[in-house]
């Protein structure tokens, strides 16, 4: 059965054939890309005019998420910016400590069981001008009922006076990170998970959410609702272990379900830790790929974040760093054994994404890489820094002579780009950080992502951050950084196909690739660039399947 | 001594000997210990002193139990409190890179208590990691956050360069620094010995090792708090471990537990004096205890 969809445009991302007025959709692939006309004479056919006034490009690709982001949709949110849940619901931002009160005192408001915990998820307090919320705020939603607010840097969470007393926080507790008001009596913050675990019930609440089989389908439903057909799960699935393998063939085998999946092999969250004994479930999982669920890359963790000043940064390092800040961040895994472990992966054909947040990291990876190759030596490898936020334009130089890729991370210089120009690394290094002109200057391919839950998926509000590099405080971040819009949607297409080695399926709309698109309302190419963000998305095609926004989750 | 879990953290560098060490605590300890690795891949446990395997968690001979932290810290502490007959120890392998401080953050949770962190330290390396560009930080850090550094495979090292070495620590560490071969220490020195374990096992207690001794301080009554801080303070370096239960004059109803790991020194309040003796334990290299005196 053929089903000819015209539409108002068609950007394929197919530069031998780069715009259309229809395509020709056959057992979920692309027949034909052209006018509603020529695409006739392929044969029967029937016409859906559902998208005549949309522009259709191809399903955009996350190449740089977690699944726990379905998860949090389980808990209610008091983030600093509105964010679209998977059921279509808008939750409005919270933008001071009196709406954060005002949104929980609703939830408590329809709450029926009086001793249930209440844990909410998403504050970000760095917004609030100085003001943190404490247990005397918390105190004016609940006097009896537990509170928990889990903050979105996921370091931090703030808690009421009924929760203290239930979990025996007082002012004898010992416990790093429990924060203390002036006389001594903590305050209500828990900073770190030593700290943060006093609350273990609250805890686990979140870590229950975050793994429950709810969070898969509301991963796809969020995706879908900003146009992305492909996201991945990097690093957050166990995939030794069996059943998560059989969990995540469950979902993805039921034709509702709305996305293709890439699940990247780690240690992260379980499973064995020797690589050579990863990299060979990671080569068995291959013939365990089905259309909707895809295997081939191993995630790899370097170092930490920049916000939290634990990235790992080449000199000067840290520019305002907090007092008692030991100089420089975590290593997540010895530099020294890096090459060892790439080449695991790397001398079994595997792909190699790695977290590099800070520019030593990156080193260290390059490194790594290169002995691998050494080694080894081997084409078309696709080895990806992951965030790549602060890449050298030399560490570009040294990628682009090796063949690797980049996934940078630009959604940074919106939500905390203010914060890095002012603490963590100085206007000068700010400018330059996720600098998509400089990779693409200098060869690299790239994509860019929005790492969800860290920051809300949607790649058109991704794009945005590249294309615009405002930050929250609408600043320019580094103008001689800004990409096209062209370039941008380029990104988050073929180039995100391109380093999970899956641009011969996806990332355009081409003859035989899988009729997956994004259905947006206007055309990217067209607007004001700086309204990129406001496109609405009718919702995507997978397979051939429409899936509009809001629906079903 | 109250019934929350010792807790030791064992860090060092990859390299410095943590495997070693936590093997040989596990085959020579007659306490009941429960030991956290990152993975059991790194503990290399010979395969008959395995009674039991499931995975995550490993049951030993001896009664010990190793978990693996693969789940996080979150569910390795709840493991522990689930269990019916809790071991009286927690060891705690921080990874190569962690800061073991950061990892100690954990045993200030309910029922648990801070014994000590131990860090290793290969003495052949250590001066030219501690100058690495990318881990001389963390090399720092680690010796930086330990109340016992345990200078390791100093068998390796001439003369000159063990002073080399020595003069290197005399200027970036201040915890009590030991030396040993194939991480080999007396588990006196690295626990410590309380009290009840004197009067109880005094007769058969093994010797802590030809280059350690150990010996007590008794006294009847209450003892004097200004004092006791003063000899507590003034103590020879060659001191690596006092254990004691005491009550002092001033507030004679109180039980007092004192623990001092290398020069950390923590006097925790544990319920009432019931009567006895004010003991304290101590252990150090031959001839501190004629310093101490």
């Amino acid at each position: 059965m053929t089903t000819i969809y015209p539409a108002r445009r068609v950007i394929t991302m197919n530069p031998a054939l780069p715009f259309a007025t229809a395509v020709a959709v056959r057992d979920g692939r692309v027949l034909g890309v052209g006018t509603a006309e020529e695409l006739a004479l392929w044969g029967e056919h029937v016409i859906d005019d559902r998208f005549a006034d949309k522009v259709l490009l191809p399903g955009f690709i996350e190449a740089h998420s977690h699944v726990m982001a379905g998860g949090m949709w389980e808990l209610p949110y008091v983030g600093f910016f509105d964010r679209g849940a998977p059921d279509g619901r808008l939750w409005k931002a919270c933008r001071n400590i009196d709406e954060v009160i005002a949104r929980l005192i609703e939830v408590e408001s329809a709450m029926t069981d009086p001793s249930a915990s209440l844990v909410a998820w998403g504050l970000d307090p760095i917004y609030f001008a100085g003001e943190r919320l404490l247990a005397k705020h918390l105190d004016r939603v609940s006097q009896s009922r537990p509170i928990f607010v889990f903050h979105a840097s996921a370091h931090l969470a703030t808690v009421n006076s009924a929760l203290m007393e239930k979990a025996g926080i007082a002012e004898q507790t010992t416990t790093p990170g429990v924060a203390r008001c002036d006389d001594g009596r903590p305050n209500g913050e828990l900073q770190e998970p030593p700290a943060m675990l006093l609350a273990k019930a609250e805890y686990l609440i979140i870590a229950a959410a975050i793994t429950s089989p709810e969070a898969k389908w509301n991963y796809a439903y969020e995706a879908r609702n900003t146009g992305q057909t492909l996201i991945t799960d990097l690093g957050t699935s166990d995939l030794s272990n069996p059943d998560v393998l059989t969990a995540w063939r469950e979902v993805t085998d039921d034709d509702s379900y709305p996305a293709r999946v890439m699940v990247a092999v780690s240690n992260g969250f379980g499973g064995p830790s020797d690589p050579v004994e990863l990299a060979q479930i990671a080569v068995d999982l291959l013939a365990k790929a089905t259309d909707k669920l895809h295997f081939g890359i191993v995630k790899l963790i370097l170092d930490g974040s920049i916000q939290g000043f634990t990235a790992r940064v080449e000199w000067p390092y840290y520019y305002q760093p907090p007092e008692n800040h030991p100089g420089n961040g975590l290593w997540l895994t010895p530099p020294e054994q890096m090459a060892e472990i790439v080449s695991a992966y790397h001398d079994v054909g595997l792909t190699v994404h790695c977290h590099c947040n800070g520019d030593q990291a990156t080193e260290v990876f390059l490194d790594a890489v290169e002995t691998a190759l050494e080694h080894h030596p081997r084409w078309d490898h696709r080895h990806t820094v992951q965030h790549c936020q602060m890449t050298t334009p030399a560490q570009y130089r040294r990628m682009a002579s090796m063949g690797m890729n980049a996934n940078i991370f630009s959604n940074h210089i919106f939500y905390w780009g203010d914060q890095h120009r002012d603490q963590t690394l100085g206007p000068e290094r700010a400018a330059g950080m996720d600098g998509c002109a400089t990779a693409i200057r200098e060869g690299v391919r790239l994509s860019i992502h929005s790492d969800a839950p860290v920051t809300p998926m949607g790649h058109l509000h991704t794009a945005w951050c590249a294309v615009n590099r405002l930050t929250a405080t609408g600043e320019v971040l580094g103008p001689e950084e800004c990409i096209t819009v062209e370039q941008a949607l380029e990104a988050i297409t073929i180039g995100a196909a391109h380093q999970l080695k899956l641009d011969h399926l996806v990332g355009s709309i081409e003859v035989g690739k899988f009729a997956d698109f994004a259905v947006l309302e206007d055309d990217p190419t067209e607007v004001d660039p700086i309204t990129l963000k406001d496109i609405a998305v009718w919702g995507t095609v997978v397979g051939g399947l429409p899936f509009p926004a809001g629906s079903g989750g | 001594m109250g019934s929350n879990i010792e807790v030791t953290v064992i860090g060092g560098y990859l390299g410095a000997g943590k495997t070693t060490l936590l093997n040989q605590i596990l085959s020579s300890t007659t306490e009941r210990l429960i030991v956290l690795v990152n993975d059991f891949g790194s503990i290399n446990i010979d395969e008959q002193l395995i009674e039991h395997s499931d995975g995550d968690t490993m049951t030993l001979a001896n009664g010990c139990i190793c978990c693996t932290l693969v789940d996080g810290f979150a569910a390795a502490l709840t493991t522990i409190s689930d269990l019916a007959d809790p071991p009286s120890r927690l060891v705690i392998e921080a990874s190569g890179v962690a800061d073991p401080a950061s990892v100690a953050a954990y045993a200030h949770s309910p029922g648990f208590r801070l014994d000590g962190i131990i860090t290793l330290a290969d003495a052949e390396t250590l001066v030219a990691r501690a100058a690495d560009k990318y881990v001389g930080d963390v090399v720092l850090q680690q010796l930086g956050a330990a109340d016992l550094v345990i200078l390791n495979k100093i068998d390796l090292l001439n003369e000159s360069q063990r002073e080399q070495v020595f003069e290197w620590l005399a200027a970036n560490v201040t915890a009590t620094v030991i030396e040993s071969i194939q991480a080999n220490v007396g588990l006196e020195v690295l626990f410590g010995i309380g009290p009840e374990q004197v009067v109880a096992s005094s007769a058969k207690r093994e010797p802590v090792g030809p280059e350690y001794e150990t010996w007590n301080y008794t006294t009847p009554g209450p003892m004097d708090r200004a004092h006791v801080e003063t000899l507590l303070a003034e103590l020879p370096a060659g001191v690596v471990r006092v254990k004691g239960v005491i009550h002092f004059s001033d507030r004679p109803s109180e039980r007092v537990v004192v623990h001092r790991v290398g020069v950390r020194l923590t006097l925790s309040v544990d319920g009432e004096w019931t009567g006895g003796d004010s003991t304290l334990v101590f252990i150090g290299l031959v001839g501190s205890r004629l310093l101490a005196d």
